[in-house]
């Protein structure tokens, strides 16, 4: 397609690593009436409270480096009883989760089981590689995974014609999000796909591949194909910006040379012993058998902890630092979009605002 | 509101000032119905009891920053229990 040979963007990003430099107060930087705005926008959703859920230990695909097949959670004995689920997800209401994330194997051959979880837990969204059409009585936010075109989906996953599958069955759906999964080997490739997606009017967002424990195949990434992909999710922002769900402070944090883990100190409770308060008090990973581990439960489990860049990561990763982010304007921008983002990513009805900020921000160190 | 608050934090000089300053601002921050600040129960326990997460804290802890002058560290939030506790936290770093 003649959007593989993009351009480069026209806009020039003029401060890689751009910060104000000022150092303010938070009621100073609250002072400036659209990051106020946009402070009390994203704010509105801080009840929110994950834990992720695998609802079937079966697929009908088998893509390389799927972190659902490394470890030992791929052999839990898999419920089907939907009663069993039912009483699960009224124990994790009761528990104070507010948001779900179903995940692997491939939960659109559970349709059943989704939909008991969405009669009790409304807000959440699903991991789908989207060949199997979900229910639209199931609410949730679905997030169809692209891993390149169909002829590299074709090698990688071992299906034909993904996308226009995909496409066929969430073109016009509200609740679907296309996550392109950026590899060393597809990354020219994203310009065709997203272009393909908006021609249909499909909204897209990225991710990084993050190599499961122990994968040292072709899909690990480089710093070189980091870059690359930097550069091309920033062309793809402005070229395709109705359809594409980024920003800048996105493409820098999911790139950088450092993993979301040894950048923000993950609060994970694989990576977090402390239950006193947030992800590490609250958050649960539960197997296909209703049970979970604490020292595996993470978003993406069996993930290399220090090459995790995933996007699903970084929503709860990068925003539970705010803290971090508030005492120069221009990071707190940063952190303003980056949130904004994820919420219109993760949160159906939720509409994701302009960018406040176009430089690309160097993440704060700790603040302590 | 905001200028009551800030005149309390400079005159705030005991552990029973603070919590009241405390209870103020959280109970602006938060947008709490039913409570006041002399009614506030400084030994409710903010997590299990009043719903706060991580999230509350640190807008919290941002807010007390501006107000107190200080640093309140990220490793500190579990410490930071109730509004009995936060007080006394405040007061050690005034000191």
């Amino acid at each position: 397609m003649s959007a593989a040979k993009s351009p480069a963007p026209k806009v020039v990003y003029m401060n890689p690593t751009g910060t104000s430099g000022q150092k303010m107060s938070f009621a100073e930087i609250l002072k400036v009436p659209r990051v106020r705005e946009r402070w009390e926008k994203i704010r509105r959703y801080f009840f929110l409270r994950e834990s992720t859920y695998d609802m079937t230990n079966r697929c009908n695909i088998r893509c390389e480096g799927c972190y659902y097949y490394q470890g030992d959670k791929q052999f839990a004995e898999e419920s089907a009883d939907p009663e069993a689920w039912s009483l699960l997800f009224r124990r994790e209401k009761e528990r104070g989760i507010t948001y779900v994330v179903l995940a692997g194997a491939e939960p659109a051959l559970v349709p059943e089981s989704l939909q008991v979880c969405y009669d009790e837990i409304s807000l959440g969204s699903i991991a789908t590689n989207g060949i199997k059409h979900i229910p639209e009585s199931v609410g949730y936010k679905i997030h169809v995974s692209v891993w390149g075109n169909d002829e590299t989906s074709k090698k990688i996953r071992g299906a034909g014609d993904m996308l226009i599958r995909q496409m066929d069955n969430y073109k016009g759906d509200l609740r679907a999000v296309w996550v392109y999964t950026f590899t060393p080997g597809n990354l020219e490739e994203a310009y065709e796909v997203v272009e393909t997606l908006a021609q249909h009017d499909c909204r897209v967002t990225f991710n990084m591949f993050s190599s499961p424990v122990g994968y040292n195949g072709p899909l690990r990434h480089t710093r070189e194909s980091r870059a690359e992909a930097r550069r091309i999710m920033l062309a793809l922002m402005q070229s395709y910006s109705g359809h594409v769900l980024f920003t800048p402070y996105s493409a820098v944090i999911h790139t950088h040379d450092l993993g979301l883990h040894d950048l923000f100190s993950c609060p994970y409770p694989r990576m977090n012993p402390s239950e006193a308060i947030g992800l590490g008090r609250s958050f649960r990973q539960y197997r296909t058998n209703l049970q979970w581990d604490r020292n595996a439960a993470c978003c993406v489990p069996d993930t290399d902890c220090p090459d995790c860049r995933h996007y699903a990561s970084g929503s709860a990763v990068v925003t539970a630092r705010m803290y971090r982010h508030a005492s120069d304007p221009t990071v707190f921008r940063s952190w303003l979009d980056y949130v904004d983002n994820y919420l219109a990513v993760w949160v159906r009805d939720y509409e994701k605002g302009e960018n406040l900020c176009h430089d690309l921000v160097e993440p704060p160190p700790p603040a302590n | 509101m905001e200028g009551n608050v800030t005149e309390a934090a400079s005159a705030a000089s005991s552990v029973e000032e603070i919590q009241l300053n405390v209870a103020r601002i959280m109970i602006q921050e938060f947008k709490l119905e039913d409570v006041t600040p002399e009614n506030f129960d400084v030994e409710i326990d903010l997590v299990d009891e009043m719903g706060i997460d991580s999230m509350d804290m640190a807008t919290l802890a941002l807010v007390l920053q501006d107000e107190y002058k200080i640093t309140i560290r990220e490793d500190d939030y579990p410490n930071l229990g109730t509004v009995r506790l936060i007080a006394q936290y405040i007061l050690s770093r005034l000191g």
